[in-house]
């Protein structure tokens, strides 16, 4: 970074999601799709991209911004946004609480009104406060191309740093997950050296399910394990599974379990010793809080 | 872009948007690449709109569009076609001032200035949704704004006080000086 | 000094101190005069001065790659053609001299010979368009001959022998990459630490500091007829830009005229680089006729001005078993950065304050600012003692903890009282103000600090700890012996009664020019709701000095009281001359209204009340008798004596002192730290602008706070700069700041203050860190010796010590 690389360039409104992957179809990577902008608009400064044309999907909020139960999944719109997440009624409900702790930490409020579901994940970033917990929901995403619909798991979503499973001719439109069951809830944890405004040094998810004291099921979700995006902790969930929920088997899977499947990198924000410290850390606290909530009545 | 010197340099179309800025109607042209602060500030003169980072990092630039809290340096202009944008300069009628502004009066909370616009924006979409907040919801609501200076102690007691002139029907106030 | 040289103005500034002791004004809670303006979002800031500029030309400053290099060649060809620029300029463009440096000349505005830096600046591209000039700095082909990058201080100086190292020379230009050694020689350290029975000895960093003030670096440039310019610029120093704008166009400076406007804070960053941005912009006015406009972006801002010295320190401190100080040694090296800047200033002040205030006889410092290839330091509020006091307050709490004493108690025993002498062999006289043990004791008194002191210690409620600190302070006030230190005002009574004040010295949010103001009211009995103060302007405000060093209020205060002073005698005789009294018996005074006229001032005599006149018809009498109502006040320092061999002398005309005292709480599994309560106790001499004080307590505080946990300037080992924008420079928000803060003032009187006020500027922020980390230290039962002392810093040091299990 030694400058800043701000250019000009087209943008393209389109009126319908039919004219949008009209477009995305004749003209493919020529064109950058953009939601809330606060992911796109950042990499134009910083010289990461550069954008000819914008396509901007901001027009089809009136198609792609909704929550909504149906079959027996939750189903978001890949342009809900994160105010919008927090104005719906996913946030009160307790199996869902691990929202509610995305949105409280998720960037400042002014961002949240036009950063998307869709674009968190879109970015192909380890740095996705929602894409860490919908991992823990095993979310499947929609996308869509003029020749149909394509269903990608989300954890085969992530391909590589800002790589994702997204061919230039589709969008993504909705995320989806299956209803959890009434014993269960979810946590997030995001830690930094400030309480707001902060990326996270380590972001932690943790889907829970418990019968009586045991561990039914267990789903935890990081960042990043080993590779540059957010993926589960399959290792130490299946250590977990079965047992008793207890500190000390929380302890025995994040010292035993978790470093063997755990390699976290230093930079210039913090150790990979830290960062793997505090994982475990974090993982316990979710786990905690998770467990809380399920008990709360 | 490649080079060609028959060309003049402003190559980018002209889009003519609609604006109803603090309550009147603009016609504006602007450029695909523009940003709504640019239009705001340059274009149309509001330059109570701050640009403190251009980044949405510092909350200097929030404005109301449609009564969501955006900051204005991350959204296109062409974005806010037939929007309705309410920026500080429209928080009081002209010679009034809000009960925010009031506020901040109230409790000497100005220094440099420059984020006191964002704040005051921000404040008031707070009680716009929440004409009771308590202290920890103003913290959160303001928790993406910086102000250098340091008067976050003032802030959070302006935002208080607001709430109470709110709750009292009291929303504009005369300016003494 | 002996009285008889006393000059008239500092005679009239002690004459009214001794005067005064009951306020109108001054210390008082008064709405400052741009408060409306600022929160109706109608206050213009530079940039905003463009919307009234019909077609501009916008300035983008082309930045290399490297951040050591020389430059082999700068093809600007065909960045030239590209449709929409107008010029592309570089150092062959310079009609005057290439340069910008601050205090030595060692800063090119643009460079052709070598970068040193990784935003030096090579070229500029002056385009109809900001999008289109940014654009074409792309085609800037610069060809580099790459150096090897210096970012660490210590590779340049050894802090043992203090030698300079073999290195890549950053300045050949120069004899040494060691800008400046200042030393401090007093007594027998040697024989001292001998004779001591405890001796603690540490190594201490401080961090980057970047001012990250909201409104970026600005300026536009208007080109005159007569081959000059106007430039509208953020700038604390109106006086050093119009200089260093001169010396670059190659005019002279009356051709250069410099407004300051409304500016969204300084810090002390906004000295130095304004001469670059100033210069920027001028010269594109220069070679397009049209106006100018540099607006740097938040990452140019990061990358591109000056930060805070970091600073590495090797201390050691002697006692003996009653805790008395026997003497104290130090090496200290400053990180200056690629350009010296204000660092021989920085340097000369940290070693100044580098023994704190306490009594210390015997003494051996050493101080030396050296070039890296990291963005060059300068002024930040505290200019060299933040770093200083927070190696020698951990030194003392270090000192205490091998002692088994209180820090407070070890500090009672030592601190600096009326009468002793400083390190420098100063006397510190009742005329000073020494109120230094009162700030300590109604601090520890408000905070119940013994009783915390204890309990904390035995704090533990699962992974919390709970700490208390306390740190002392000294600042001296203003500059010193680093150049002239003068300030003046203007002070124009209009003929509807209004008054107008001018100053050189800026406002950019601190309020010290509301200060003033208040001061003037209280000496013209006018209302200070009547007085506008006009923006900065070279054109009509005469120098007033650089608005830095914590010297507005001390130095244009006594300045404004000389010009207020003389006014109000003339005012007394032409009213008296229209009551009918003795002149001494003239009062004038105004209602207690927010709205107050000019006409609702009265005039009357203090024996005889009914004998009255308005103000109005005083101010429209002496237009008739010939009475001038404008008037000018000066005020030049009494000289400061510093000896280069030894530091021996007196460096700063007086002191202010504080006490601070922080309370912790440390997670220490994954060390986040919240600080809960702070006490700032301040003995500045007398409170003028109570609003302002009490905002420099809680900004200086949090602006501290932010220096001692979380915020750091980090490039990496090619010198790029990691953390070039808000969201990885962490500034306090409002989550973070302390539950509260609780303001002392302890008013000493200095006699050649105004009314015995002292700066707060730069002290508000001097002791804020040690006080933190030493309550950490206190809570965690751990030495951390540096900052930001971040949460990994935290975890991992305990981790080390075998002090955590997960």
């Amino acid at each position: 970074m030694s400058t800043i690389f701000i250019h000009r360039f087209d943008v393209v409104q389109p009126s319908s999601l039919e004219e949008a992957l009209k477009i995305l179809a004749e003209e493919g990577e020529s064109v950058t799709p953009m939601a809330g902008g606060t992911d796109v608009m950042i990499l134009i400064r910083d010289g990461v991209i550069k954008v000819k044309k914008i396509l901007d999907l901001w027009p089809l909020r009136s198609q792609l911004s909704y929550i909504k139960r149906e079959d027996g999944y939750v189903k978001i719109g890949a342009l809900t946004t994160v105010t919008e997440l927090e104005k719906s009624w996913l946030v009160n409900d307790k199996r869902y609480a691990g929202f509610r702790d995305v949105i409280i930490g998720f960037a400042t409020p002014y961002l949240r009104s036009l950063a998307t579901v869709g674009g968190n994940i879109g970015t192909g970033h380890p740095l996705s406060d929602i894409g860490v917990l919908l991992l823990t929901l095993d979310a499947e995403v929609v996308l869509l191309s003029a020749d149909g619909e394509r269903i990608v798991p989300l954890k085969e979503f992530y391909l590589g740093k800002r790589k994702i499973n997204r061919k230039p001719n589709e969008l993504i439109t909705e995320v989806r997950f299956k209803e959890a069951p009434g014993n269960s809830s979810t946590a997030f944890i995001k830690f930094d050296r400030r309480r707001g405004h902060s990326m996270g040094y380590v972001l932690v998810a943790a889907y829970l399910a418990l019968k009586g004291n045991v561990i039914e099921d267990v789903k935890i979700a990081f960042d990043s394990i080993g590779r540059p995006y957010p993926e589960r902790a399959v290792k130490t969930e299946s250590f977990l599974k079965g047992k008793e929920f207890s500190l000390e088997n929380i302890r025995k899977a994040y010292n035993e379990v978790l470093p063997t499947e755990m390699s976290r990198i230093s930079d210039y924000r913090a150790s990979a010793e830290y960062r793997l410290d505090l994982s475990k850390v974090l993982m316990k606290r979710a786990l905690l809080r998770a467990k809380e909530r399920i008990e709360s009545r | 872009m490649a080079f060609d010197p028959s060309k003049s340099w402003d190559t980018y179309p002209d889009i003519e948007i609609t604006l109803n800025v603090n309550g009147k109607n603009y016609k504006v042209k602007v450029k695909p690449y523009e940003r709504l602060i640019d239009v705001l500030r340059y274009k149309l003169g509001f330059t109570g709109v701050k640009e403190g980072c251009g980044r949405g990092e510092c909350g200097a630039c929030v404005v109301l569009m449609d009564g969501e809290l955006v900051p204005s340096c991350l959204v296109l202009a062409v974005r806010a076609n037939g929007k309705k944008i309410i920026t500080v300069e429209g928080l009081a009628p002209e010679g009034k001032l809000h009960a925010v502004q009031k506020a901040f009066l109230d409790t000497f909370a100005v220094q440099c200035g420059f984020c006191f616009p964002g704040f005051a924006i921000a404040i008031k979409h707070l009680l716009d949704k929440n004409p009771n907040p308590s202290e920890e919801e103003i913290k959160e609501a303001l928790s993406g704004n910086l102000c250098r200076c340091g008067s976050y102690y003032r802030l959070i007691k302006a935002a208080k006080l607001a709430s109470e002139y709110v709750r009292q029907g009291k929303i504009y106030f005369d300016v003494k000086r | 000094m002996a009285q008889a040289q006393v000059p008239e103005y500092v005679r009239v500034v002690e004459e009214l101190f001794s005067k005064y002791k009951e306020f109108i004004y001054v210390g008082k809670y008064i709405q400052r005069w741009d408060a409306v303006s600022k929160i109706t979002g109608k206050a213009l800031f530079t940039a905003d001065f463009l919307k009234f500029y019909k077609d501009p030309v916008y300035v983008y400053t082309v930045r290399p790659k490297y951040a050591h290099a020389y430059i082999k060649s700068i093809d600007t060809t065909e960045a030239e053609r590209y449709p929409g620029v107008i010029k592309v300029l570089t150092a062959k463009d310079i009609p005057g001299v290439n340069d910008v440096g601050y205090v030595i000349p060692d800063q090119p505005l643009l460079a052709d010979k070598k970068v040193r830096y990784i935003a030096d600046p090579i070229a500029l591209i002056v385009a109809e368009d900001k999008y289109v000039a940014a654009e074409a700095a792309e085609l800037v082909h610069v060809e580099y001959e790459p150096l090897p990058v210096i970012t660490d201080p210590l590779e340049v100086v050894d802090l043992k022998t203090l030698k300079e190292k073999e290195h890549v020379r950053i300045h050949e230009e120069r004899e040494s990459d060691i800008i400046s050694h200042f030393k401090i020689r007093k007594g027998d350290v040697e024989k001292a630490i001998k004779e001591a029975d405890v001796v603690v000895e540490n190594e201490y960093r401080t961090g980057m500091q970047e001012h990250a003030y909201l409104e970026p670096e600005a300026a536009i440039a208007i080109p005159e007829a007569d081959g000059g310019v106007t430039i509208i610029a953020s700038t604390q120093c109106p006086f050093d830009v119009r200089k260093a704008v001169a010396r670059v166009l190659g005019v002279t400076q009356n051709k250069v005229r410099v407004i300051v406007p409304a500016i969204g804070g300084g810090f002390g960053g906004k000295e130095d680089v304004v001469n670059e941005i100033g210069a920027k912009a001028a010269l594109a006015a220069y070679y397009t006729g049209r106006p100018a406009v540099v607006i740097h972006t938040r990452e140019e801002s990061m990358i591109g001005h000056s930060k805070r010295h970091p600073m590495v320190a090797w201390y050691r401190h002697a006692a003996k078993k009653d805790g008395t100080l026997l003497a104290v040694e130090a090496n200290i090296v400053l990180d200056t950065g690629a350009y010296a800047s204000l660092g021989p200033f920085v340097a000369w002040r940290a070693i100044v304050h580098s023994t704190g205030p306490y009594k210390v006889p015997n003494a051996r410092v050493d101080t030396l600012a050296v070039y890296t290839n990291n963005v060059y330091a300068g002024a930040f509020r505290g200019f060299g003692n933040p770093q200083v006091t927070f190696a020698f307050e951990l030194q003392m709490d270090a000192l205490a903890e091998e002692l088994g004493m209180d820090p407070v108690d070890l500090r009672l025993k030592n601190i600096l009282r009326e009468g002793d002498r400083t390190v420098h062999g100063q006397l510190l006289t009742k005329e000073h103000g020494v109120g230094l043990e009162e700030t300590l004791k109604r601090a520890i008194e408000v905070i119940d600090w013994y009783r915390k002191r204890k309990e904390y210690s035995e704090f533990a409620e699962g992974t919390l700890r709970k700490g208390i600190g306390l740190a002392l302070l000294w600042h001296g006030n203003s500059i010193g012996v680093e150049g002239a230190d003068y300030s003046s005002a203007t002070i124009i009574i209009n003929r509807d009664g209004t008054v107008t004040f001018r100053t050189g010295l800026t406002d950019f949010g601190q309020g010290a020019v509301w200060g003033l103001v208040l001061i003037a009211a209280e000496i013209l009995g006018v209302p200070p709701q009547l007085f506008r103060i006009e923006p900065p302007d070279t054109s009509s405000t005469p120098d007033a000095g650089p608005t830095v060093a914590s010297r507005s209020t001390v130095m244009g205060g006594a300045a404004t009281m000389n010009a207020a002073y003389k006014l109000r005698k003339r005012i007394n005789e032409l009213a008296a001359n229209m009551l009918g009294c003795s002149p001494d018996e003239i009062v004038i005074r105004a209602p207690e209204k927010e709205d107050v006229k000019p006409s609702d001032v009265e005039v009357f005599c203090k024996s005889d009340p009914s004998k009255k006149v308005k103000w109005t018809d005083v101010v429209e009498q002496s237009f008739w008798d010939g009475v001038p109502l404008q008037e000018f006040g000066f005020f030049r320092a009494p000289k400061a004596e510093w000896d280069e061999e030894t530091g021996q002398g007196a460096p700063y005309v007086t002191y202010t002192f504080g006490t601070m005292v922080a309370e912790v709480t440390v997670d220490i599994e994954t060390g986040a730290v919240k600080v809960d309560r702070m006490v700032t106790a301040y003995d500045i001499g007398k409170v003028i602008n109570r609003v302002g004080a009490e905002l420099h307590a809680e900004g200086g505080a949090i602006q501290g706070l932010g220096y001692a946990l979380m915020e750091e300037i980090v490039h990496d080992k090619n010198g790029v700069v990691r953390t070039y924008n808000l969201s990885n420079y962490y500034t306090p928000l409002i989550d973070d700041i302390p539950d509260e803060i609780i303001p002392i003032w302890v008013e000493s009187g200095f006699k050649r203050g105004p009314f015995g006020a002292k700066g707060l500027g730069e002290p508000s922020i001097v002791a804020i860190a040690p006080a933190i980390v030493n309550a950490i230290n206190h809570a965690t039962k751990h030495r951390f010796t540096q900052i930001p002392l971040t949460p990994e810093r935290i975890y991992l040091g305990l981790k080390r010590a075998g002090k955590i299990k997960l």
